[in-house]
């Protein structure tokens, strides 16, 4: 895209089960530019969210286990930092807001009081200043009555609500990457929209880039700038928003985007991938879509590289490119 | 499937003004059991402490013209082998009880609670040697236990409220590892570890806020225990040492005079049931009421 080197560059994240005998986040590598939106997308269980936590340094060792690779953000590797340097860096320059606004919230904490925290925590202001910065912040998130929110206790507020004072309390300290794990989700679709839109804004405001971890490719559509699509541990295609939608070169990419209802077609049966992800402990050796795949053919039993096909656009298979008159 | 919604408008919220502990509170208002707990609770407190203004004599003054004296306008609940006003002991004693509940509640409660929590949250070796010693303990019945450690310390009541308060802390090292283990599995710890709060905030504004009211019901309840606990100990010369008032001393006394002055005993007896009935309510009351299951 352009000559400045990735905010944040993951290569060769693994993590698996502690004894287990395959990686349930296989050699994952992404960059994230600065400002950018990036979307992993995938479905349930393809190593998404532990692709997140790892980068957090929130993996639950054990029965998680970090199996190796970098994650080099503005110069330092996320990977293999302190606990002390951690937690500084958590909820500072790096932030995660999580998929349940109903339960990541501390129930016997006020909304002010939770937001001041972090902000108290990473910028040692005083008690008043962060305050300040609180009310600030519910205000930016379009919060009804931010003054009196502040006062609020979690359980006073209605979801879409406490995922704004999620949101609120990730930004507080102007992170440069937030990282969303399924931010809407648990959310009503109209909810979603708006904060889908909510957070678009306060990205373009603060600069900040935002990995959005999804399973919604409409969400995909909304927020990405680049998409990477994760199946079954491993990441199978990686690039321009653009590019992935209008010219998808993965089996699984195609499949996933045929997939997708439309206005267009009403009636028409929508097309299905046929049977489910292998199981952790039966991962093929080789392409782990290949018993899914329509396609597959003997190349197929080892591990395809990921090879470029476009400017910014990278397919693990072994039939890309895919010829125009194939 | 994500249209846009046009600006993004404040969603309309209702204005929910309603202060946390409220809904506990009027749960346990509309229970006539805990209601009956907290008045019986009450009144033994309020005769307890107002127990130097009340118009009665001395607990240790005696009145050698009127020794065994069945309740009478004089003495209301009678007197006991020595002339003394029973009414009179039975307040005083009402102090010494209600003290050695909630002194001895207490020692169990800030010793226990911060060891159990140190266990469900560092776990590994320190959860281990704490959690040993905790079933090592919670091995002796309570009782025994406080005897044990009562007579080791020697008899007073201060060593009794200690005994007593040693012997309770081990059910607060179990509950309070219990509850920190399960808070931590929360969403909300995990979401505090991403903003990067430090281990001794996430104790202090994460882990202690949060297993408060199983402890407040388990410390409300475990009072009951430790004044029938005081009331043994004093029964066996262990706690509140005599001329001092104590209802567990004061049946010690009485057994030896059953047949000819029954009051000694009655009043005592009924005092502790009372008062182990009221915390008792109280305490299932408090449960119910924060159980954030049942709305």
């Amino acid at each position: 895209m352009n000559d400045q080197p990735p905010l944040l560059e993951v290569r060769g994240l693994s993590v698996r089960i502690r004894g287990a005998a395959r990686n349930l986040v296989d050699e994952v590598s992404l960059e994230l530019n600065a400002g950018e939106t990036l979307c992993v997308v995938g479905e349930s269980g393809c190593g998404k969210s532990l692709t997140a936590l790892a980068l957090m340094g929130l993996l639950s060792d054990p029965p998680l286990q970090l199996m190796g690779g970098k994650a080099l953000f503005r110069g330092q590797n996320l990977l293999s930092l302190k606990r002390h340097n951690l937690q500084q860096m958590r909820g500072d320059q790096v932030a995660m807001i999580f998929q349940e606004p109903m339960t990541s919230l501390n129930p016997s904490l006020r909304i002010g009081e939770q937001i001041a925290e972090t902000v108290r925590r990473h910028r040692g202001v005083s008690t008043a200043d962060a305050r300040a910065r609180a009310l600030e912040m519910l205000e930016r998130v379009r919060i009804p009555a931010a003054g009196a929110r502040l006062d609020a206790y979690p359980h006073e507020l209605s979801g879409g609500m406490r995922q704004r004072a999620m949101i609120a309390m990730a930004l507080a300290n102007d992170p440069a990457v937030l990282i969303a794990d399924e931010p809407t989700t648990a959310l009503d679709v109209t909810i979603q929209a708006q904060i889908l839109e909510l957070m678009r804004g306060l990205l373009a405001e603060t600069g900040a880039a935002l990995i959005l971890i999804t399973h919604d490719l409409g969400v995909v559509a909304e927020m990405a700038d680049r998409v990477a699509v994760m199946y079954a541990g491993r990441i199978v295609e990686v690039g321009a928003a653009r590019a992935i939608f209008e010219d998808p070169q993965h089996p699984y990419t195609i499949g996933l985007m045929s997939s997708m209802p439309s206005f267009g077609d009403s009636g028409a049966r929508l097309v299905t991938i046929p049977g489910v992800v292998p199981s952790a402990t039966a991962m093929p050796p080789g392409c782990r879509f290949a018993p899914r795949c329509p396609f597959v053919e003997d190349a197929c039993g080892a591990q395809p590289a990921a090879k470029a096909v476009g400017s910014d656009h990278m397919v693990a298979c072994v039939r890309a490119p895919l010829g125009v008159a194939a | 499937m994500v249209e846009k919604l046009g600006a993004v408008a404040p969603a309309p919220e209702p204005e929910p003004e309603r202060p946390a502990g409220n809904r506990a509170l009027r749960k346990l208002r509309r229970s006539p059991a805990a209601l009956f707990g907290g008045l019986l609770v009450t009144f033994f407190v309020v005769v307890a402490v107002l127990a130097p203004v009340l118009p009665i004599p001395g607990p240790a003054e005696t009145d050698w013209g009127a020794v065994r004296k069945a309740p009478s306008m004089a003495h209301w609940f009678g007197t006991d082998e020595i002339g003394r006003d029973v009414l009179s002991r039975m307040i005083w004693g009402a102090q010494a009880s209600l003290l050695a509940g909630v002194v001895s509640v207490v020692i169990a409660v800030l010793l226990g609670v911060p060891l159990g929590v140190l266990a469900g949250y560092a776990r590994g070796w320190t959860d281990a040697v704490i959690s040993r010693f905790t079933e090592a303990l919670l091995a002796t019945p309570f009782l025994i236990l406080a005897i044990a450690l009562a007579a080791f310390l020697g008899p007073s009541l201060t060593n009794a409220m200690i005994a007593i308060g040693l012997s309770a802390m081990p059910i607060f090292i179990r509950l309070a590892r219990a509850q920190t283990m399960s808070v931590l599995t929360e969403d909300y710890v995990e979401s505090a570890h991403a903003v990067g709060v430090g281990h001794l905030a996430l104790v202090w504004r994460y882990v202690l806020p949060n297993i408060f009211p199983p402890i407040l019901v388990q410390a409300t309840l475990t009072i009951a225990t430790a004044i029938i606990a005081e009331a043994s100990l004093s029964f066996l010369g262990l706690g509140q040492q005599p001329p001092a008032p104590s209802w567990g001393s004061m049946l010690n006394i009485a057994k030896n005079f059953l047949e000819q002055a029954p009051w000694m005993a009655l009043w005592p007896g009924m005092a502790i049931f009372l008062v182990v009935l009221g915390f008792n309510l109280l305490g299932d009351g408090l449960r119910d009421a924060l159980d954030p299951r049942d709305t």
